[in-house]
């Protein structure tokens, strides 16, 4: 059939003189052919019925606790999806559940892209980001996805971090300078600048930290890979000048010590980011000229 | 998108609330401040009979956090290479260790106790076992010493800043593996 395109408005009122619920064919005397496109399309009978792919179930075992029935001990609760319906990403999987299944499960999350680090948890055993971790295949198993390890549990997956922010104040994450300010940046030579990529980058989504066993055991005193890793961050800026101070404030046993280089952080953290060579780093620093 | 700064300072000029407000201590407090963020729909309860004052919010959260479990860590992390050898290296230094103490204070008690503990005793007492018996208990101290010397000199490497990024670490860490088993079989036949 020949189209001819018409204005979208010469449609409209073409279509006000036939009804509007019709598949929309202007006959001839009225105006010339219009192309159907203009309208949604409407399938044709004869069009064969799309076939219905085998539904590919996949089980999640989600940590669960409510802090409205404290007393109730936590538990794993069971959810089936089926991942022909379901995005790709653990946090899609979550959300789904959320929305269908079972809406009283609570997590965080914000910009489903790896870049804020709100849903930091731990999936099959692996503390990573579910906007960034995929759901593995249905015939591995079911995926059990717990809070970050050794945390308190705020409800469900969402861990308790403010001891976690408490400990990145205390490093004091922001350029401090001895000379008065000239009005002027402070200028920064190429080969300095690179000394910050793979310490800048960090999200603080608290994966690494919460994956290090040392960390686990001493939280209170210990301030854990992503608190160091932002402590070298400022150690290595050539623009900061009390790096003497912020050496000083490492110089016990237990702030930066606990380190023993297991390098969980490391293998876990989700942007690729290694802390446990940003510690070994301080530790060099403060051996050779603390 | 508008600066928040002129809206405010125009809120302030006319000196309204926005509705609905809650009014505590710190609201009040805060106000004053340049940096308080006027938030125009209520984000806690507005029934004045709910209302509550700072400290009895901090006091009602210092009662949840003393009820709130810990997170399993443990029993639930994903066995790795990294947190494994490094576990097995500060189990067998204990046992390493911990046995070493445990003979030394056995040889000074020895006298004491009516126990031989003296290297010909123990030679003789060994020579007697049947050879399955002595390559099981060589290889029982040669396995932890040889884990824990080549992973020992691994963590001094490691020290130096070399091989501590991932591939580095999984590299060095099968390395000390294989020349652990080497090491334990030449030990054992010796």
């Amino acid at each position: 059939m020949s189209a001819k395109i018409v204005h979208p408005r010469l449609l409209l009122s073409a279509s006000r003189l036939v009804s509007i619920n019709r598949p929309s064919r202007i006959i001839s005397s009225l105006t010339a052919h219009v192309s159907t496109r203009g309208l949604a399309s409407v399938a044709t009978a004869d069009a064969s019925p799309r076939v219905a792919a085998k539904p590919r179930i996949k089980t999640f075992e989600i940590y669960r606790w409510n802090p409205d029935t404290p007393q109730k001990k936590p538990e794993m609760v069971k959810y089936d999806l089926d991942l022909n319906q379901t995005g790709p990403m653990v946090l899609d999987a979550l959300i789904r559940i959320k929305n269908e299944i079972d809406s009283t499960l609570t997590f965080r999350r914000s910009c489903r892209e790896g870049i804020c680090g709100s849903c930091a948890m731990n999936i099959d055993g692996v503390n990573t980001l579910a906007c960034l971790c995929r759901i593995s295949d249905e015939s591995s198993g079911a995926t059990k996805i717990y809070p970050l390890p050794h945390t308190y549990v705020v409800k469900d997956l969402i861990p308790d971090l403010t001891q976690f922010y408490k400990q990145y104040r205390s490093i004091k994450p922001y350029l401090q300078r001895k000379d008065p300010p000239t009005g002027k940046e402070v200028l920064q030579s190429i080969a300095d600048r690179k000394k910050l990529d793979g310490l800048y980058e960090c999200i603080l989504c608290a994966c690494c930290s919460t994956s290090c066993p040392s960390y686990w055991w001493n939280s209170a005193e210990y301030l854990g890979p992503a608190v160091l890793l932002q402590s070298y961050r400022w150690l290595a800026d050539s623009r900061d000048q009390f790096k003497e101070e912020r050496k000083q404030q490492l110089e016990n046993e237990m702030s930066l010590y606990r380190c023993h280089t297991i390098m969980n952080c490391a293998r876990t953290c989700p942007k690729g980011l290694n802390p446990g060579l940003a510690i070994a780093q301080i530790k060099k620093e403060m051996a050779f000229s603390g | 998108m508008f600066s928040l700064r002129p809206m405010q300072a125009a809120f302030k000029l006319a000196a309204r609330q926005p509705f609905p407000f809650v009014t505590t201590a710190r609201t009040t407090a805060l106000k004053a401040s340049s940096t308080y963020q006027t938030r125009y729909a209520a984000t806690t309860s507005t029934d004045p009979a709910e209302a509550v004052s700072a400290e009895q919010a901090q006091a009602i959260l210092k009662e949840q956090r003393l009820k709130r479990p810990v997170s399993p860590h443990l029993s639930i992390y994903q066995p790795q290479l990294t947190w494994y050898l490094s576990s097995l290296n500060r189990l067998t230094g204990v046992a390493l260790s911990g046995g070493t103490y445990l003979f030394a204070l056995g040889y000074l008690a020895s006298p004491y106790l009516g126990w031989h503990l003296e290297s010909a005793t123990l030679a003789a007492a060994f020579g007697a076992l049947p050879l399955a018996a002595k390559l099981g208990v060589k290889a029982v101290v040669a396995a932890p010493f040889s884990f824990h010397c080549w992973n020992g000199i691994r963590h001094l490497v490691w020290d130096t800043g070399k091989f501590l990024d991932l591939k580095g670490v999984y590299a060095t860490g099968y390395t000390v593996l294989g020349l652990t088993a080497l090491t334990t079989v030449g030990l054992v036949l010796m």
